[in-house]
């Protein structure tokens, strides 16, 4: 059961698995064919597909790298990479030491200016389209990038293993990627999906926007026994109406940072919604609620904690 | 008479079918109980509490809009002009922004700041429009609004750049416009406020159909051009910075309901006025049902809907208007 579970997580990660594999067979053709003609040294190289379908191929591991997300800067530290790290986005504040790393500013749509200045020999990218200019930019001018997608539980250990082999870090990420996915393999069997409170995450508050099926907040939420009443909205997050909320009329509402009580639990067109109405809000705060990280499962923990204080 | 009873079934027909159908399915047998106070709580609350102001808020907004849109029109003689065309949407966005930026606390912040932005833009404008001399000239005004406009969308976008990238998306789905902030007491506010400003365009029809015929007719005929227009600027803009205030910038209805109006009814103020408010608002309430029903549980900006619903409608009144 919780197989099949993890294979169609697996399959919403890439929701364009089909096209990549196609585009993997073709460029992997080509590679091959390459190879059979070419010279050794291109036989030599070895490469990765990133999570565009990009081949990336390095002459040696990464020794100075530029993250352009706070996920993959903090997943860098964690497999032992902190110290090759030479940018980070402005808002990737953890682990601590990431602070020490120089800030090249924005991760989307950056500044290719400030970030080839670092000399770096790898750019790590949130793997978006609105990058596609910057990467060019890179290329030209000699720069590996890399795209990694961390939106879900199941893309850490993936993205370990990748970054792993682009920085010569390998086997301890590789270590720590299989570590975390069988406690995640566990604390998916153990959650008892379900049997916990209805909960509403709202991202903010006027227009209503909530937390969807594609975060991985919902899947930490889901992780702590609780179930989200919009699990049925198939994107991140969601401008929802008040009425909708009103309805489906959550047992609490999880606010990632923020007061304690929230100042829109004053406003009248609120009161409809019973859990505002009776103030049962949870608030959890930390970074690891704000991107995947390989402290999941202690945010779960956290989690499943205050839900449980907030049922008494 | 027989178009007002047109305008005015359209109208009541379209507050009920706002009421009736919504995301939540409440059978209509029990809309009509809620209506009248009994049924299960969480209905009834939807019903009472949410839908019902928002589609009458919606109504009064659209109605407003469409009013400050035709006697802008008039005033500055340009077909183009809408409520927003004097720099008014860009400071009240600015301010909304920028309460949420500096997270000014209380939960009246935003619509309050967007008033205050408003009118800040408003008197700016102003300002600037009068520095030819003491006389109001109408092509400086746009120029004035154009300018002002450029300017806070200039600091909007350094806000935008400087600050953190979520909460700005937020604000600016804000200023997108919608009626999630609707309740009673959202709807009272803008009622009391709206009644006088409105009562005040509506009283000076005969003056405003003597301007449209251009400023030196005008004078020829009586009106007394200058104080007119200063006034009629004044309470126009005031109207719009409340609509903003409760529901941030929607576009379209304030340009194309007058226009709409002129081609079946004619260009005359005593009724062009009084059917815009009535066609602004059947068209931004019908507007707002739909966006909330039609990709529920999710909501469409109610903006992306009055004009896609609007511009065929319109366009098939202007083939029939040209023939």
């Amino acid at each position: 059961m919780s197989r099949s579970l993890l294979s169609s997580e697996r399959a919403r990660d890439f929701p364009e698995a089909e096209s990549v594999s196609v585009l993997r067979c073709c460029v992997l053709a080509v590679v091959i064919g390459l190879g059979a003609c070419a010279s050794e040294e291109s036989q030599q190289r070895e490469g990765v597909f990133d999570d565009l379908g990009r081949f990336v191929t390095l002459d040696r591991p990464a020794q100075r790298i530029v993250s352009l997300s706070p996920a993959t800067t903090e997943l860098l530290f964690a497999i032992g990479a902190g110290d090759l790290m030479v940018g980070r986005t402005r808002w990737a504040e953890y682990p601590p030491a990431a602070l020490d790393v120089p800030n090249v500013g924005d991760g989307l749509d950056p500044n290719v200016e400030l970030i080839a200045a670092q000399q770096p020999d790898l750019v790590v990218f949130y793997a978006s389209p609105s990058n596609a200019q910057a990467i060019e930019l890179l290329d030209r001018l000699g720069i590996a990038s890399v795209n990694v997608r961390m939106d879900s539980l199941g893309s850490v250990p993936r993205a370990a293993r990748l970054l792993g082999g682009l920085s010569g870090t390998g086997s301890r990420a590789d270590s720590m990627a299989n570590a975390f996915q069988v406690r995640l393999d566990s604390a998916r069997g153990a959650s008892g999906i379900g049997s916990g409170p209805r909960v509403m995450i709202l991202s903010w508050d006027n227009p209503p926007i909530i937390i969807g099926a594609l975060s991985f907040l919902s899947q930490l939420l889901g992780l702590a026994g609780a179930m989200n009443v919009f699990a049925d909205v198939e994107r991140p997050s969601a401008t929802v109406t008040m009425e909708t909320i009103a309805e489906r009329n959550p047992e609490l509402v999880l606010l990632v940072g923020g007061n304690e009580l929230p100042e829109f639990a004053e406003r009248p067109e609120w009161q409809v919604v019973r859990a505002v109405r009776e103030r049962r809000f949870v608030r959890v705060e930390g970074s690891e609620f704000s991107w995947p990280t390989f402290r999941a499962l202690e945010a779960v923990g956290r989690l499943r904690a205050a839900l449980v204080a907030a049922r008494q | 008479m027989m178009r007002w009873v047109v305008l005015g079934v359209s109208a009541l027909l379209v507050i009920a079918l706002a009421v009736a159908v919504g995301p939540a399915r409440i059978p209509i047998a029990t809309v009509a109980e809620n209506l009248v106070g009994r049924g299960d709580s969480t209905s009834l609350a939807i019903v009472r509490e949410l839908r019902l102001p928002r589609a009458l808020l919606a109504f009064a907004v659209g109605g407003c809009l469409a009013v400050t849109g035709a006697v802008l029109q008039a005033l500055v003689r340009n077909p183009l002009a809408d409520p927003y065309l004097l720099g008014l949407s860009g400071g009240a966005g600015l301010a909304a922004v920028l309460a949420i930026a500096f997270r000014l606390g209380g939960a009246w912040a935003i619509p309050a700041a967007a008033f205050v932005g408003a009118l800040a833009a408003i008197t700016l404008v102003y300002r600037l429009a009068l520095v030819s001399g003491a006389v109001l000239d109408t092509r400086v005004l746009i120029l004035a609004g154009v300018v002002v406009s450029a300017f806070t969308g200039a600091l909007l976008g350094a806000a935008a750049s400087l600050s953190s990238a979520a909460e700005l998306r937020n604000a600016m789905l804000w200023l997108l416009g919608g009626f999630d902030a609707a309740s009673w007491r959202a709807f009272r506010v803008f009622v009391v406020y709206a009644v006088v400003p409105l009562g005040l365009l509506f009283y000076w029809s005969r003056p405003l159909d003597l301007l449209s015929l251009g400023e030196e007719p005008a004078q020829f005929l009586g009106a007394d051009v200058e104080r007119l227009k200063r006034l009629l600027y004044v309470v126009a803009s005031l109207l719009t910075a409340a609509c903003v205030a409760v529901s941030g910038v929607i576009g379209f209805v304030g340009l194309v309901i007058p226009h709409a109006i002129r081609m079946i009814w004619g260009h005359a103020h005593r009724t062009l006025l009084p059917a815009a408010f009535l066609l602004g608002g059947t068209l931004l309430t019908g507007a707002d049902a739909v966006a909330r029903t039609a990709f529920a549980p999710q909501e469409l900006p109610v903006g992306v809907v009055t004009a896609l619903v609007g511009v065929p409608a319109f366009a098939v009144l202007l083939r029939r208007w040209a023939k």
